[in-house]
């Protein structure tokens, strides 16, 4: 029957007592060396565009493009490193929560009630470290997906055994 | 009425070839369009081509046609599909034969659809959709109207029920709810957003030049066009007049465009009230039938704007979960009274009050506004004093205002309400909108802050349904959580189903 009462808002489960749990520290290794591999891989096509392209611009300029790309590249990897730290996660027993961003911090929490599957996937790097991310799909659109990624592989592992347990048990 | 039987393989109706044939055809066509276009207009010098003549070209061009003809028939014949107790069966293929089979509870959509060519030779198209991707969905093209909704009936009947009962069930609940009136589609029309039609009309005029750009050249338009511009420079007045015409030209065509489409899209717009379903009916050259699952709606959305709100015309979207993409769009009812539009949310949304009490967002986010706009105008200016110099400082006069009242109204109609089931939250600068969500449906909640936002201990709030995400902006911190904390309870307290 339709019910009305009172909720106390003190009461309410809150997210500030959840305590976030950061991830391994060692996915800022992962982190780094891809933002090098991707550099390296930009500055050798401008290298070799240096040789091949005739042009005048590029040929003036190329120095000017050089440092301009590497700038840009040691900002966002400033940037990256310093958001490191806010990279972090929690699972309750209703929902889990994930919270990452330094210029925009975001706090997303999706009830385990909505997911639809979840997904445990390690590329090629993260498993020389022993890490691995878990995508938990809702039917929301797509920005309401969740990745968390470098997670140690057996928390992982826990962590999608604890959800897919819950799923089934749900449905 | 006569009476299918779905129990043994059938083909569709014999038109179907012709569905099929003018279908292809177009595609073929559509697709290499360019192509052919090219291939004339060289024909057109020429006279020749890759040494083939007119003649051989044309016979190539038939012999393509009778192709398709063939093919068109072939998978005719080779489309059979038939209804047992619990599943629809389809076979299909010319030479990779596919059976495919759907149990009829996992069906979610069936549409009725009838195109122009449909609507002359008098058959419609019926497409059963599946939750899960796109490729699911099937299509058959050409029936009688009769057997397509006892089809469309059969398969929605999840037990076999006599004939007879059926019939007299949907007949006596088929109510008339409403039915626009070609003069409310013409009002609908002329209070449009003229600068969208407008962005339309513009880009495909550009991507039709772009395409044509090589023999716009070769004609020598442009210089055609620069001796006319010279003709009128005389004096300052006629480039005026000229301007002042081009632009009066552009606000008609971008008028009339709107008038027509929307007129064409929802021409004959009837919404008929089943007992547990909504059915929108509409269009003139493109008839469709869609019908409204109340347990799968995920947000309402209701728009309105000063022009329409004189007029009395109210939009409302209804977003579904699990619709086909090309479908979503059809889900819109416009040219609604404000009773109306109460009447369809008591229909679609159990127990939804209007009276719970607004919060609006906090007075930073008018100042946030008028800033964003600020920072689009200083841009404004750099371009313009770029390009034009230093004679244009005067678009300030203009563009001030605009921001001021962009600011203003971006707040005035900022606000959001939340009561035990639903959140409701008013948005809209030009437009006013109103969107509407049960708690229940809520996939993902996020909290966002930027930090500007953290040192002023203000955040903004994302809330996900399953077709859409809706924000509440700039709240103060304590509140945001609060709300954040009270949603996530109710969708995880109660056990309710999201569809």
């Amino acid at each position: 029957m339709f019910s009305n009462q009172i909720i106390n808002i003190e009461a309410l489960p809150n997210v500030d007592t959840a305590t976030l749990k950061p991830i391994s520290k060692t996915y800022l290794k992962v982190i780094i060396l891809n933002k090098l591999m991707l550099c390296v891989v930009v500055l050798a096509i401008l290298t070799a565009a240096k040789f091949f392209v005739t042009k005048a611009i590029v040929q003036e300029r190329f120095w000017f493009i050089f440092l301009l790309v590497l700038g840009l590249w040691l900002i966002n990897l400033i940037i990256t490193i310093l958001a490191f730290k806010k990279r972090k996660y929690a699972i309750r027993e209703h929902d889990v929560i994930y919270a990452k961003g330094l210029l925009v911090n975001s706090i997303t929490t999706v009830p385990i009630s909505r997911i639809q599957h979840i997904e445990e996937s390690r590329s090629w790097l993260a498993r020389q470290f022993g890490l691995a991310t878990l995508n938990l799909y809702t039917a929301g659109e797509s920005g309401s997906d969740l990745n968390i990624s470098g997670l140690p592989h057996d928390d992982a592992r826990q962590v999608n055994d604890f959800i897919s347990a819950k799923i089934n048990a749900n449905s | 009425m006569q009476i299918a039987d779905f129990s043994q393989p059938i083909r569709q109706s014999a038109k179907g070839i012709i569905v099929i044939f003018a279908f292809n055809t177009f595609k073929f066509f559509k697709r290499f369009f360019v192509l052919f276009l090219a291939f004339g207009l060289s024909l057109m010098r020429k006279k020749m081509l890759f040494n083939i003549s007119a003649l051989n070209l044309l016979l190539i061009v038939i012999g393509i046609l009778i192709l398709l003809l063939v093919f068109a028939i072939l998978k005719y014949l080779n489309f059979k599909f038939h209804l047992s107790k619990d599943d629809f069966y389809l076979s299909t293929g010319i030479i990779n034969k596919d059976q495919t089979i759907i149990p009829k509870s996992k069906i979610q959509n069936v549409y009725i659809k009838q195109n122009f060519l449909q609507q002359i030779i008098n058959v419609v198209s019926l497409n059963i959709e599946t939750a899960g991707d796109n490729k699911s969905e099937i299509e058959i093209s050409a029936l009688d109207k009769a057997t397509a909704l006892q089809l469309k009936r059969e398969l929605f009947q999840k037990t076999q029920i006599s004939e007879n009962s059926v019939q007299d069930n949907v007949e006596t609940k088929r109510d008339v709810f409403f039915k626009v009136s070609p003069k409310r589609l013409i009002l609908e029309g002329i209070s449009q957003n003229h600068l969208r039609s407008f962005t339309i009309i513009a880009s495909f005029v550009f991507g039709l030049y772009y395409e044509f750009k090589d023999y716009i050249k070769t004609y020598r338009l442009k210089e055609r066009l620069d001796t006319f511009i010279d003709l009128s420079e005389d004096t300052i007045v006629n480039i005026m007049l000229t301007n002042l015409f081009i632009v009066i030209l552009a606000i008609l065509f971008s008028l009339l465009f709107s008038i027509l489409k929307t007129f064409i899209t929802n021409f004959g717009l009837e919404v008929v009230e089943n007992r547990k379903t909504i059915e929108i009916n509409k269009g003139l050259f493109n008839k469709v039938s869609l019908s409204l699952t109340p347990s799968r709606i995920q947000n309402i959305v209701i728009k309105t704007n000063r022009v329409k709100q004189y007029f009395g015309l109210h939009t409302m979207q209804v977003k579904q979960a699990m619709v086909n993409v090309k479908q979503r769009k059809n889900f819109v009812i416009i040219a609604l009274e404000k009773a109306q539009v109460r009447h369809l949310i008591n229909k679609l949304i159990t127990n939804y009050s209007e009276d719970t009490v607004p919060y609006k967002p906090l007075l930073f986010y008018r100042r946030v506004l008028a800033l964003r706009v600020l920072l689009l105008a200083i841009l404004l200016n750099i371009i313009t004093f770029f390009i034009f110099g230093n004679g244009i400082w005067w678009i300030n006069l203009v563009l001030i205002p605009i921001a001021a009242l962009y600011s203003y109204f971006g707040y005035k109609k900022a606000f959001y309400k939340i009561d035990d089931n639903f959140i409701t939250i008013g948005s809209g600068v030009i437009e006013t909108t109103l969107n509407i969500l049960e708690i229940h449906k809520i996939q993902s909640v996020s909290l966002k802050q930027n930090i500007f936002q953290k040192r002023k201990q203000i955040a903004s709030l994302e809330i996900a349904t399953a077709s859409k995400s809706v924000k509440i902006p700039y709240i103060a911190l304590k509140q945001a959580k609060y709300i954040y904390n009270f949603l996530l309870f109710k969708v995880e307290s109660q056990d309710r189903d999201w569809m």
